[in-house]
């Protein structure tokens, strides 16, 4: 027969000091609740700003382009990026990586078929799927393929639907417009023409282009174009900071312009982070206080009942199982406690999920399992806390 | 099972305590199915050795050795199981749990390793005329009446060696010869020893070795 706890529960003299229990219960729960908002709104900021790729964490990704002035306009080479200005750019220490937007050097049209009746002349770039945000795994192409995938800008969706109704044209929604097969067809010297079907596989917010795999670009560079040497309008340059200032300095000094609405979303991101992870690490120290109250409270406890735990240990009770017994008393209550935290997190999500972000597709209305598994850790962490420390006092009473 | 004192002397006695005892400084085996008495006059140790020989404390030289082993490298554990299974005593100063009601003093003790079925609680309370008390706090009862608890609390355990140490102080000669007749059946049934310490010799306990100390 197991020994029963139930009347050694009354030898444990609780009664007199209730309200710094229930204090440390409370400032449990706020420490428990503010850790797990922040945890989950940290999630949602990764989501939310496309950051779920970790190739991209922690980097802005910005195109820039020589300035065209009045002197220069003429002369082709002096706005194109050559490879000696690649590799000088590539070379600067708070730059990670550089890749050109090679474009086509031939006439491409593109036309919609029928159902759209649509065409127009077209250019077609390409750049290292690094440093595109979304690149889909059916984002290849091989010679001989006549189906080319194309990454769409989303500005140039959004600007293709503010005409489209005075052309007669029919607005399309992101999704009906990966659905809409089209003919890009490139034109060669000698007239040589080749015909391809294509279709948009994802959009970008980040690459202002039409972007299609980077082979193909080389390979039709080849066959319809004049020059085969890598020239670039623009590049695009990964940095870990776009607002440094020796950055800054370099791009105005080489005449460099930059697209700078791109760099604002990142330095939000980073604000935004850097606001909940604070606030995360506020919440874990209120955690630790809370269960360091909760100790002091139990060393009262014990204290006070000193005299009946050592007149059970006399009895014959083992020491090791009195420790257990007596922290699985608050098993419940931590349970409890982050239970209710973790609702109102839920109820937060919700919220913040339908009130403030629309029902956004890229976030979900529930909790993210590391919420749940941070819960879990939390609760084992303060029940071994608990457990450790009666154990150090209640071999002190041997 | 046999328990052994080798030499054994606490540490705050001087030499001349030492010379006149029967048991101090003496090597002394004690086996099941004994009954012990030691005859000692206050201040000659009774108390320290009950508790030495509990394992509460151990400012003595010399060994205790309980089964072939020496309890002084008995663990917490240890100690926990010994005297849950082998050895039970009644204390001297009783040691009852206050607040709680006479049964529940019992029961804390019976739970732990029940010999007995809870109903012996009651059977062994009216014998011994207490069997109104079960529900009383502890606290109230009187002296005399704390002891036959402390008693019945005693006999609720399996044991090898039962000690008493002055059990019998706060008990008239009817409730005396009442207990230990009840105590002397227990340890028959288990075939324990019981060592006995009291200031002087006592008619009704059937002692098989007297010691002075």
């Amino acid at each position: 027969m197991a020994v029963s706890f139930t009347p050694i529960r009354s030898l444990l003299q609780t009664g007199t000091n209730t309200s710094s229990r229930w204090f440390s219960y409370l400032g449990l729960g706020i420490g428990v609740l503010l850790l797990l908002c922040s945890i989950q709104m940290f999630i949602n900021i990764q989501q939310l700003l496309g950051g779920e790729s970790p190739r991209k964490e922690g980097y802005d990704f910005i195109s820039i382009s020589k300035t065209i002035t009045n002197e220069t306009m003429g002369q082709r080479e002096k706005n194109l990026f050559n490879e000696n200005d690649i590799k000088e750019i590539a070379a600067q220490p708070f730059i990670q990586g550089v890749s050109p937007l090679v474009a086509t050097r031939f006439r491409v049209e593109l036309s919609a078929g029928d159902i759209i009746p649509f065409s127009t002349n077209m250019f077609l770039e390409s750049l290292d799927n690094n440093f595109i945000d979304t690149v889909p795994p059916n984002f290849n192409w091989q010679e001989g393929q006549d189906y080319i995938p194309i990454v769409f800008s989303s500005d140039f969706l959004e600007i293709y639907n503010v005409f489209a109704p005075g052309y007669g044209l029919p607005q399309l929604s992101e999704a009906t417009a990966s659905q809409v097969m089209v003919y890009i067809t490139c034109y060669g010297e000698n007239h040589v023409q080749q015909t391809f079907r294509g279709s948009i596989v994802a959009l970008s917010d980040r690459v202002n282009s039409i972007i299609v795999p980077k082979n193909f670009i080389d390979w039709a560079n080849k066959k319809f174009g004049s020059t085969s040497d890598v020239k670039a309008s623009r590049l695009y340059i990964k940095t870990k900071d776009a607002n440094n200032p020796d950055f800054l300095s370099y791009l105005q000094q080489k005449n460099y312009k930059v697209n700078k609405d791109k760099t604002k979303f990142g330095r939000v991101k980073q604000v935004l982070q850097g606001i909940f992870s604070g606030l995360g690490i506020f919440g874990l120290l209120v955690v630790i206080l809370a269960l360091m109250l909760f100790s002091f409270y139990l060393q009262l406890m014990i204290a006070r009942s000193k005299d009946n735990l050592q007149l059970l240990l006399m009895l014959g009770y083992s020491p090791n199982w009195l420790s257990k017994n007596v922290s699985k008393q608050f098993i419940p209550v931590y349970i409890l406690v982050v239970v209710i935290a973790l609702g109102l997190t839920e109820g937060m999500q919700w919220a913040f999920h339908h009130f403030a972000m629309f029902n956004r597709p890229e976030l979900s209305s529930w909790l993210h399992w590391s919420v749940l598994a941070t819960s879990l850790l939390l609760i084992g962490l303060s029940l071994i806390t608990n457990y450790r420390m009666v154990k150090k006092l209640l071999y002190k009473l041997v | 099972m046999q328990l052994q004192l080798q030499q054994l002397l606490p540490v705050y006695f001087d030499e001349s305590q030492r010379n006149a005892s029967e048991v101090w400084r003496r090597d002394l085996i004690f086996s099941k199915g004994e009954y012990v008495k030691i005859v000692a006059p206050s201040g000659s140790g009774k108390s320290s050795l009950m508790h030495f020989l509990y394992g509460l404390r151990n400012e003595y030289s010399g060994n205790i050795v309980y089964n072939n082993q020496d309890i002084r490298n008995y663990s917490a554990e240890d100690f926990a199981s010994f005297r849950k299974d082998h050895v039970s005593i009644v204390f001297q100063d009783l040691r009852l749990f206050p607040e709680q009601t006479v049964f529940e003093n019992i029961e804390l003790k019976r739970q732990l390793n029940p010999f007995h079925a809870a109903e012996k609680i009651r059977e062994m309370a009216e014998r011994l005329g207490i069997g109104n008390k079960l529900s009383s706090k502890s606290r109230i009862c009187s002296y005399g009446e704390q002891q036959r608890v402390a008693i019945i609390r005693a006999l609720m355990q399996p044991y090898d060696f039962l000690l008493l140490d002055e059990p019998f102080s706060h008990l008239d000669d009817v409730n005396s010869q009442n207990a230990m007749q009840l105590m002397l059946e227990e340890s028959k049934l288990r075939n324990a020893a019981i060592i006995f310490a009291d200031l002087e010799r006592i008619d009704y306990f059937p002692y098989t070795r007297l010691f002075h100390l």
